[in-house]
């Protein structure tokens, strides 16, 4: 059966991926440009960018299974809890007070995301409810707290406010080769970790008895999940909804356990944020949309369907 | 009962949840092969007491000790090749199902996973989502992930509160043959013909901050019940031993 599905899933990647390089202003056959200026779009512009996006997409699906076993919620998510709002601000703040460096930006992304998972984190004894209200409280303030610094900055660019607050992958301030490689890294570290979160899914104290160190455990998640959600924000702005939907999606087809959930969402992920960003650069071509628009044209009707569900 | 090694032994244990004082200078010496049933009033402290032999509620007196050495001083890695423990039920909101639940318990046994499952009569389970259960049924998922894990100490707290009457009768077997396999199972019970029926040594805890650990005989006495309860108890004398029925009247 799982192997069934494995294949199923890999047939529909590699479907996915060609539909993801052929759509655009112009469609072009993957296999066969039909000139050396297709040609040159397809390797020069549409592989990058699509590099770009599945890396992203994929950090933002593996952070937000992290989220969920580390706060024993399956609606916890990066964007909805305004950790992304946060870890944007923190590479905004970077951004104004030492002017081009990504590495310090995403420094100040990481130093967000840690502040707005604790900040989170303070809320999960509430249950779900209460976590989610403050999740979007919290959310609005950081929104709020971007535009403060985009009006505080000297050169007020629309469009900067744009990328930073709706997500824009046209222009990754890191490098397509880095971000691959933390998409490996995070991925590995995460199967290696994976036997320990699938107690955690137990809850605290089962977790505890079946031998797992758990304060040790979250601090590892916490790191994780700041690191990995601020080299995504740093490097494509806030998109909402990726970590909430695909998780969700590959535990309902592989089952729970995250030997599967999380390299089954490292893909979709990836998969995903790609087919939306191709499709934000044709739906108005040669106009673009922000991504982030589109995640939330889609993440939304699913996050309320999974609340209604719910109770 | 066959007089083997101590798997535990609890010295002088006195134990704080909260602000409140659940009891204190507690004493008992288990020796493998051996069932004991904790019994008490609600809120008295009988699942803190499981909790603080697993190592998840430090003491404020006393130790527990396991193999010589202080449930403190274990890694959690170490402790949970001594210790399994059923509590809470875990949250369903992750969609596990039950052959999953069951294999986070460990145990790559074939041979004991049947056994297991069929003994707990969860067989047909298997495939179904936790969610889905009764509460009787997640209860003997429960019982069965404990079982699938070979430690020298488990520890069940009211593992029959949600069960039917035959499968309460099978768990009650279950706790004397699995005794019998040089572990100690601490149990804690609401229901005092179990426990009268099941164990050798008896911990009551009072909830007034006395707690006190004996033979079943000696501590399962009318008298010392009536009073720790705070009820009228008759004692039927049957052949095989004496019986309290609770006075509903």
């Amino acid at each position: 059966m799982n192997k069934i599905k494995i294949s199923g899933f890999v047939i529909l990647s590699f479907v996915l991926v060609y539909i993801a390089l052929g759509i655009g202003q112009a469609w072009i056959n993957p296999f066969f440009p039909a000139s050396a200026m297709e040609q040159t779009i397809l390797w020069e512009l549409r592989i990058p960018r699509l590099l770009i996006a599945f890396a992203v997409g994929g950090l933002l699906a593996l952070a937000g299974s992290w989220f969920q076993v580390l706060l024993g919620n399956p609606l916890a998510e990066p964007y909805v809890l305004g950790v992304a709002g946060s870890a944007a601000s923190g590479a905004i703040l970077m951004l104004m007070m030492a002017a081009g460096s990504v590495w310090l930006m995403s420094a100040g992304a990481f130093a967000g995301a840690l502040v707005g998972i604790v900040i989170v984190m303070a809320f999960v004894h509430l249950g779900t409810g209460r976590l989610l209200l403050a999740g979007v409280v919290l959310a609005a303030f950081w929104g709020a707290f971007i535009t403060l610094l985009l009006a505080l900055m000297p050169e007020h660019d629309i469009s900067v406010a744009f990328a930073w607050m709706m997500g824009d992958l046209s222009d990754s301030d890191i490098p397509v080769a880095v971000l691959l490689i933390v998409w490996v890294i995070a991925l590995v570290y995460g199967l290696f970790l994976s036997r320990s979160l699938d107690a955690l899914l137990l809850g605290e104290k089962h977790a505890t008895m079946l031998g797992v160190d758990v304060p040790k455990l979250r601090r590892v998640l916490l790191l994780l999940a700041s690191f990995v959600t601020a080299i995504a924000v740093t490097a494509a702005g806030t998109i909402g909804f990726v970590g909430l939907v695909i998780p969700h999606l590959m535990r309902l087809v592989f089952g729970s356990l995250h030997r599967m959930v999380l390299p089954a969402s490292a893909i979709g992920g990836g998969l995903l944020l790609m087919l939306a960003d191709a499709a934000s650069r044709s739906v108005i071509a040669p106009a673009e949309l922000p991504v982030g628009v589109l995640t939330a044209m889609i993440g939304v009707p699913v996050f309320l369907w999974l609340l209604l569900k719910k109770t | 009962m066959k007089v083997g090694r101590h798997v535990f032994e609890i010295r002088g244990l006195s134990l704080v949840r909260g602000s409140r004082e659940l009891f204190r200078g507690l004493n008992v010496e288990a020796v493998a092969g051996s069932v004991i049933a904790i019994i008490g009033p609600n809120g008295a402290g009988k699942s803190s007491l499981l909790m603080a032999l697993a190592g998840m509620l430090e003491p404020v007196a006393g130790d527990c000790v396991i193999q010589d050495q202080a449930v403190g001083g274990y890694s959690k890695a170490e402790l949970a090749t001594f210790v399994a423990w059923q509590g809470e039920l875990p949250p369903t909101e992750f969609g596990l199902t039950v052959e999953q639940r069951l294999n986070l318990a460990g145990t790559g046994d074939v041979d004991s996973f049947q056994h297991v499952i069929k003994e707990m009569d969860i067989d047909a389970l298997l495939l179904r989502n936790l969610a889905e259960l009764s509460s009787g049924e997640r209860q003997r998922v429960e019982i069965a992930s404990v079982m699938l894990r070979d430690c020298p100490l488990w520890l069940f707290d009211e593992p029959t509160s949600h069960l039917d009457l035959q499968h309460q009768v099978t768990c009650m077997k279950m706790f004397r043959t699995e005794a019998q396999k040089e572990r100690v199972i601490v149990t804690v019970l609401h229901d005092i013909q179990q426990a009268a029926s099941v164990a050798d040594q008896v911990i009551l805890i009072d909830g007034k901050g006395g707690a006190e650990c004996g033979d079943v005989k000696a501590m399962m006495k009318a008298e010392k019940l009536e009073s720790l309860f705070n009820v009228k108890l008759t004692t039927v004398v049957l052949d095989d031993g004496e019986v309290h029925l609770p006075d509903y009247h």
